[in-house]
């Protein structure tokens, strides 16, 4: 019998961040003293969608604009990914069944929750057998293009949900600002920002270059093995490894921000699926969302280093890597 | 019919040495019985080898920008700006000529500079420092040019001034060599030589300035890049 865990992983919220598994910017997942990779390993994910509309979105709208979120991220040429639409159901998302169900849940006590996605994962190697995806039907929403003042835009939070349903973790590319109750996002440049954007808002129907490399660092075609890049390296401070640090990349011919995390107590840090050429390394403490939108309270995330540019450019060879980046960070 | 079998095989040796020269460091080209008569003269040969200057250039501004919440209006939120730019930089060439009469020259050349790039990252929204990070490229110039000379050297006539205008495929390695980006590279300009002495065989230098076209390598605009270039050479007639 496959050994299978569940895993509520990351959700979209209003204001505030939920508690997510332990991720970066693949889902991982502990297996033993190593980091498991969460992915599908076979596609088409055939996926189902409940038979119970919400307020202001009717059960066909529903799965229209599901099935789009879902061709945004097949779309990814450089990634493989494909899904089907199994049909209708009854079931409710978050039940191990063996069926992926996304659907509208009421969950009105989870009153900063938009939407969360849960996995069912073969516990060896990370393989996901089931994820299901609840939208909260608590809140007011819409699938109206251009998006309604007021309703959240249902499709723009599946292409977040559904990045996560494929293995994508939260970025942190996105300023943020503390409100009463909370951090309200002021801008932000992947899909994946752990925030969402305020109703009405339409802007996360399209990927951005931080999310289209996330997904092709997970699902790599031969040709964006070829195409691509990646750069690595390590953040200390002292001497020491920075554990939790961002490092974003911005290529000035394309102007792509992508970005990235480093990880384990020596710092290091790999940022994969950039486009060759030279890039600008910057890398920041992780004060633009909370910290457990990103990491589980055991990783030791050190936000005390001040943000800085690498001092020198970091050029990304095609279908290779750049290695043994060191970037020293001070503190605060 | 055997003149033009002449002339291409002078061409192809022309290119042969041109190319070989800078890989192996050692070729020379191969000895000649020079004509009797004033030089030069058709089929002369002229080698040469100097200092290059290669002008830089402004590449642009690039500001790392966020989609700001507000829906699809608004303007973008930036992060940090950027401006980016290659510096000049002095190198090496060196060349090769074959005189098809005594005013007209073709040359092979080849130029090896190593410019630096440079990313300025300032006015960042967190207050990271201002930054110019750098790396430097390898610069290979491998073309050919076609020269006019308004006067023939003599006794009387040491200084010859000339112009010139040719073609080259442009190579730049960025740091760490493990990605080319090429492109082509269009000269114009003009210069003057001053021989030394009137023998058949005789050396001389050279100095020219001008402009070169870009087309490509490390510049991502489509559009064509207009770079000063200037070199003075030591050269050789035989």
């Amino acid at each position: 019998m496959t050994p299978r865990l569940r895993l509520l992983a990351a959700a979209v919220v209003v204001l505030l961040g939920a508690a997510p598994l332990g991720a970066y910017l693949k889902l991982g997942s502990r297996v033993g003293d190593r980091t498991v990779t969460l992915k599908w390993n076979q596609f088409p994910v055939r996926y189902f969608v409940t038979d119970r509309p919400a307020e202001g979105v009717g059960v066909p709208e529903f799965q229209a604009a599901i099935e789009r979120a879902f061709a945004t991220w097949h779309a990814v040429e450089t990634a493989q990914t494909s899904s089907e639409f199994a049909g209708f159901t009854q079931a409710q998302p978050f039940e191990d069944d063996d069926m992926s169900v996304l659907g509208f849940v009421d969950r009105s006590d989870q009153d900063r929750t938009l939407a969360a996605t849960s996995f069912l994962i073969d516990t060896r190697d990370g393989t996901i057998l089931e994820s299901d995806i609840f939208f909260n039907s608590s809140f007011r929403w819409g699938t109206s293009d251009p998006g309604v003042q007021g309703r959240f835009d249902l499709e723009s939070i599946a292409v977040h949900e559904i990045g996560h349903l494929l293995g994508l973790s939260h970025s942190a590319l996105g300023e943020t600002e503390l409100v009463s109750g909370g951090r309200r996002v002021i801008a932000a440049e992947t899909v994946m920002f752990p925030i969402a954007f305020s109703s009405g808002s339409t802007a996360d129907r399209t990927l951005k270059a931080d999310d289209i490399a996330g997904m092709s660092d997970i699902y790599r075609t031969s040709a964006s093995s070829r195409q691509f890049g990646s750069i690595s390296g390590r953040v200390t401070k002292n001497g020491a490894g920075v554990v939790g640090a961002h490092v974003v990349a911005f290529n000035p011919r394309t102007r792509a921000l992508i970005g990235g995390f480093s990880l384990g107590s020596d710092g290091a840090f790999v940022i994969a699926g950039l486009e060759p050429g030279p890039h600008l390394l910057r890398v920041e403490p992780l004060d633009d969302g909370d910290i457990d939108s990103f990491f589980d309270d055991s990783f030791g995330v050190d936000v005390d280093f001040s943000v800085k540019f690498h001092e020198r450019v970091v050029v990304v060879p095609r279908g290779g890597g750049t290695m043994n980046v060191e970037i020293r960070v001070t503190p605060k | 019919m055997g003149r033009r079998g002449c002339r291409a095989a002078a061409l192809a040796a022309l290119w042969s040495v041109v190319f070989v020269l800078p890989a192996s460091g050692q070729a020379r080209p191969a000895p000649r019985q020079a004509p009797a008569g004033p030089t030069p003269r058709a089929g002369s040969w002229e080698v040469g080898g100097g200092v290059a200057y290669v002008g830089g250039f402004d590449l642009g501004d690039a500001a790392a920008e966020l989609t700001r919440n507000t829906g699809s209006s608004g303007s973008p939120f930036t992060l940090f700006v950027t401006s980016w730019e290659v510096g000049p930089a002095p190198g090496v060439e060196g060349r090769l000529a074959y005189y098809f009469s005594p005013r007209f020259a073709v040359e092979g050349r080849v130029r090896f500079a190593q410019p630096v790039l440079g990313i300025e990252a300032s006015a960042d929204t967190e207050g990271a420092p201002d930054v110019t990070a750098e790396e430097t490229l390898d610069q290979y110039v491998f073309g050919g040019s076609a020269l006019w000379h308004f006067a023939r050297p003599s006794p009387r006539t040491r200084v010859v001034p000339f112009v010139f205008g040719g073609a080259a495929y442009l190579r730049e390695l960025h740091e760490g060599q493990e990605l080319v980006e090429t492109g082509r590279d269009y000269q114009a300009g003009a210069g003057v030589k001053v021989w030394f002495g009137s023998a058949r065989r005789r050396l001389g230098i050279r100095g020219d300035a001008g402009l070169a076209i870009r087309d490509g390598g490390v510049d991502p605009e489509t559009n064509l890049r207009a770079v000063p270039i200037a070199g003075a050479s030591l050269i050789y007639l035989f």
